[in-house]
């Protein structure tokens, strides 16, 4: 992935402010700042990028020199952490424990059988137990300043990277302004502060693909949105649907999942997981966003 | 003033007549409720823990002692009586 | 998987949000997920003159796995000061004996009476458990003891709740019982007979009923919570209230006082051995953009003949550094039917009598202002400090002869200081 090139930001006026521009794990990002200090925007582009950037060089698996990589390729070896990467790994494990092993970072090598690219090409039964093995977060073993992840196994920080950058980006955002900010990385939304008078920001979110040029608008004055969705990653064979979001423990997608869903919470992280875990509870995806008292939209085929 | 008044519209209400009225104002209210509320994802502002009808529990407790103590009258958000030897 | 039971979903949300909070470095929710919470205050409450008073309050509360609760509460309290005795005032000087028989106070030309003999240290405990027994239904269930040197009061209670349309509307009943024994210093009197200086043996037991009494209570109380809109919350409540057993106030008397309004002789005063208690409650707390107000009605009567109105309003202002909290209430009773501040020889007398200015005709005021903050621990500091002044009122009755120029019903005003910690 050509990262460099398409490492570049942009500054404009808009309506609210100013809009910073630029891309980033694999997601179009803006920053929209409520002021019309360009000294402010400027200063904001050059921090924001910086650290989006580096998480992204940190993480992610498509970077042939970041920690994830190193770790997926180790070969049982004890891999050298530091404090981020632990914090990180001890709240994937959170997020395994609460929902039951659904959740489960290590479940990435299931696209070695699955692609989801729209076509009809599910896989075997047989291709599916093969990579099983390699599945499951109790297979891991780490510290506070190692990791060993046994062979053939991988990890993916893709299910929280994002929200986890936005959420990053807005505490730093926050130590250098009090204006108003909204962080929007491909969908992964948050605010760091209300703005003046207490006017809602208003965000659409993108449908393409489930209702036909339909385009919700969410307002809100403060927190985070995030959104779980397979618009664009499915399969479908035999009129049946199967969406991006598997079982680690079958390998299998999850049955009746919902096609869409977003979820405002306080935090961009506690969107993310709240929307992903809504997503593996298929057919009782609102049920439990209701009993949970979260606010979200779901949408289904 | 206001107690002259409060006098006169007491003197004509008898108190099992208030009892009766309580009673049924409350059925009334509560079959009346069905179309009021919000939607579980509209309670962020009711969440509030200072939203609570007995936000400081602590205080309400320091001041019931207080105008149980001074006052002739108890009761209302919580039990009426006292369990001290203040009245 | 279990991820949809009610009693586990709480926990997903909480459990997610403490580990965002690890994660991120920010953990303004943390609080509500230490095993015990606390709530502390220590308040000072001092009349001009009078009573002064200082409680002490622990509470912790603890929340188990299934959403059930569990409450302690340990109370201190300890009171000194003088009260008046009932007693009117009188242009010359009076002596008065204590309560107990032992020893006697004398009280200036002009002033009311006041007994100081009233120095008690209070202990007090509570226990409350409440828990969920269905997806609609919670019951709640507590006990309580409290104990000074002369008084013990033992109760318990129990309420159940219904939740309906959506949990915006809830319906509870609950009663309450207790039990209090009363064994004042120099025990009962017998009432209306003369409160005596002490003979030389000091001895009074001729005027003496008994060593202790008690009094059983009885509440019931029906609640109807409502969520109006997004940004409100309704209350209504009614309560009944059945106290028997020994009512009077061992310690007060009532001055019998000649067609000239001197006092000739001070008699022990009576009150009936029944009270049935009602009130109506209103209470609404409506949230504007940043602040919120809150604001209650209470109207009380009884088969004393006492009725009341309170009204009681708070404003919650939001500041940077934490909130301020600006608080009014009105209070205003009539009379019991017994309530007299005098009598006078020649009249009759009835079967109960007392000068108590606490069951006579009176307006109350309190003026009060708290301020909040959080601190870097996310603990919770607070102060409050208010200011609260009866004005009792004379039940109209003529005060004879030198009584004229002598103010009966002095107001009584008291600060109210209180610091709480919440961590």
């Amino acid at each position: 992935m050509q990262t460099n090139m398409t490492r570049h930001f942009t500054v404009n006026l808009c309506p609210v402010g100013y809009i910073i521009q630029f891309h980033a794990m694999a997601s179009p990002c803006e920053i929209i700042i409520e002021s019309n200090d360009l000294e402010l925007a400027n200063t904001i582009a050059q921090l924001v990028t910086t650290e989006t950037w580096r998480i992204e060089d940190k993480y992610s698996r498509y970077q042939k020199s970041s920690v994830c990589s190193q770790i997926n390729k180790s070969n049982n070896s004890p891999i050298d952490i530091d404090k981020e990467t632990f914090e990180l790994l001890k709240f994937a494990e959170q997020c395994y424990q609460l929902s039951d092993g659904l959740f489960d970072i290590t479940s990435g090598v299931l696209g070695k059988a699955w692609h989801f690219d729209g076509s009809g090409n599910i896989p075997t039964s047989t291709q599916v137990n093969q990579l099983l093995p390699f599945v499951g977060w109790d297979k891991v073993s780490y510290h506070e300043k190692s990791i060993t992840l046994p062979e053939s196994m991988e990890i993916d920080f893709g299910g929280l990277g994002k929200e986890y950058a936005v959420d990053k980006v807005c505490q730093l955002i926050r130590q250098h302004t009090n204006s108003s900010v909204l962080v929007n990385f491909g969908g992964d939304i948050a605010v760091t502060t209300p703005r003046k008078n207490n006017t809602p920001w208003t965000v659409g979110i993108d449908l393409q693909g489930i209702e036909q040029n339909k385009k919700v608008s969410i307002s809100f004055t403060q927190g985070a949105i995030a959104t779980s969705g397979d618009a664009n990653r499915y399969l479908e064979n035999n009129g049946k649907r199967y969406s991006h979001i598997l079982n680690p423990q079958t390998g299998w997608p999850i049955e009746h999942s919902a096609s869409s869903i977003t979820v405002a919470s306080s935090s961009c992280l506690n969107a993310g997981i709240m929307s992903t875990l809504a997503m593996l509870q298929g057919e009782e995806a609102e049920e439990f966003l209701t009993e949970n008292e979260v606010k979200h939209w779901c949408f289904r085929e | 003033m206001v107690i002259n008044l409060v006098k006169s519209i007491n003197m004509r209400i008898h108190t099992k007549t208030l009892s009766l009225y309580a009673l049924v104002i409350f059925s009334v209210l509560s079959s009346g409720c069905s179309s009021l509320g919000v939607e579980p994802w509209e309670r962020n502002i009711l969440a509030k823990k200072e939203m609570l009808l007995n936000s400081s529990p602590i205080d309400s407790s320091l001041d019931d002692h207080i105008y149980f103590s001074k006052e002739s009258s108890s009761g209302g958000k919580s039990f009426a009586g006292g369990g001290c030897g203040c009245n | 998987m279990q991820l949809t039971k009610k009693t586990q979903s709480k926990n997903i949300k909480q459990l997610l949000t403490v580990a965002t909070c690890t994660l991120l470095g920010t953990c303004a929710q943390a609080e509500e997920f230490k095993d015990w919470k606390f709530d502390t205050a220590l308040m000072y409450y001092g009349e001009t003159d009078r009573v002064t008073a200082t409680e002490l309050i622990v509470s912790g509360t603890r929340v188990f796995d299934n959403d059930e609760v569990l409450n302690l509460k340990v109370t201190v309290d300890s009171l000194t000061g003088a009260s008046a005795n009932g007693a009117v005032a009188q242009p010359e000087v009076q002596t008065f004996t204590r309560p107990s028989g032992k020893g006697d106070f004398t009280v200036k030309a002009g002033d009311t009476p006041l007994d100081d003999t009233f120095k008690d240290t209070r202990l007090q405990l509570n226990g409350q458990w409440t828990q969920s027994l269905n997806s609609d239904y919670t019951a709640s269930s507590g006990i309580h003891l409290s104990k000074e040197y002369d008084y013990l009061s033992l109760g318990l209670n129990g309420s159940i709740s219904r939740d309906f349309n959506r949990k915006n509307t809830n319906i509870s009943a609950g009663f309450a019982f207790s039990q209090d024994t009363f064994s004042p210093e120099g025990d009962i009197p017998i009432p209306f007979t003369q409160m005596l200086p002490k003979n030389e043996n000091g001895t009074t037991s001729a005027n003496r009923l008994k060593s202790s009494d008690d009094k059983k209570t009885f509440d019931l109380l029906f609640g109807l919570t409502q969520i109006i809109n997004r940004q409100m919350v309704m209350q209504f409540n009614y309560s009944h209230s059945q106290v028997d057993g020994y009512l009077t106030d061992p310690f007060k008397i009532v001055s019998e006082v000649n067609q000239l309004g001197i006092t000739q002789s001070q008699l022990y005063e009576n009150r009936p051995d029944s009270r049935t208690k009602n009130s109506v409650f209103w209470q609404t707390k409506y949230h504007l953009s940043h602040s919120i107000i809150d604001i209650s009605y209470r109207y009380f009567w009884d088969d004393w003949d006492i009725k009341s109105h309170t009204i009681d309003a708070r404003f919650h202002v939001p500041l940077s550094t934490g909130y301020i909290e600006p608080h009014i209430r009105f209070y205003a009773q009539d009379a019991a039917n017994f309530y007299q501040p005098f009598i006078v020889s020649s009249n009759p007398q009835a079967s109960y009598i007392s000068a108590d200015y606490r069951v006579g005709e009176m307006t109350a005021l309190t003026l009060g202002l708290k301020y909040g903050t959080t601190l870097q621990n996310n603990n919770e500091l607070s102060f409050r400090i208010e200011l609260y002044q009866q004005s009792p009122k004379s039940n109209g009755v003529e005060q004879p002869g030198v009584l004229k120029n002598i103010d009966l019903h002095p107001s009584i005003k008291a600060i109210i200081a209180q610091m709480s910690y919440s961590f």
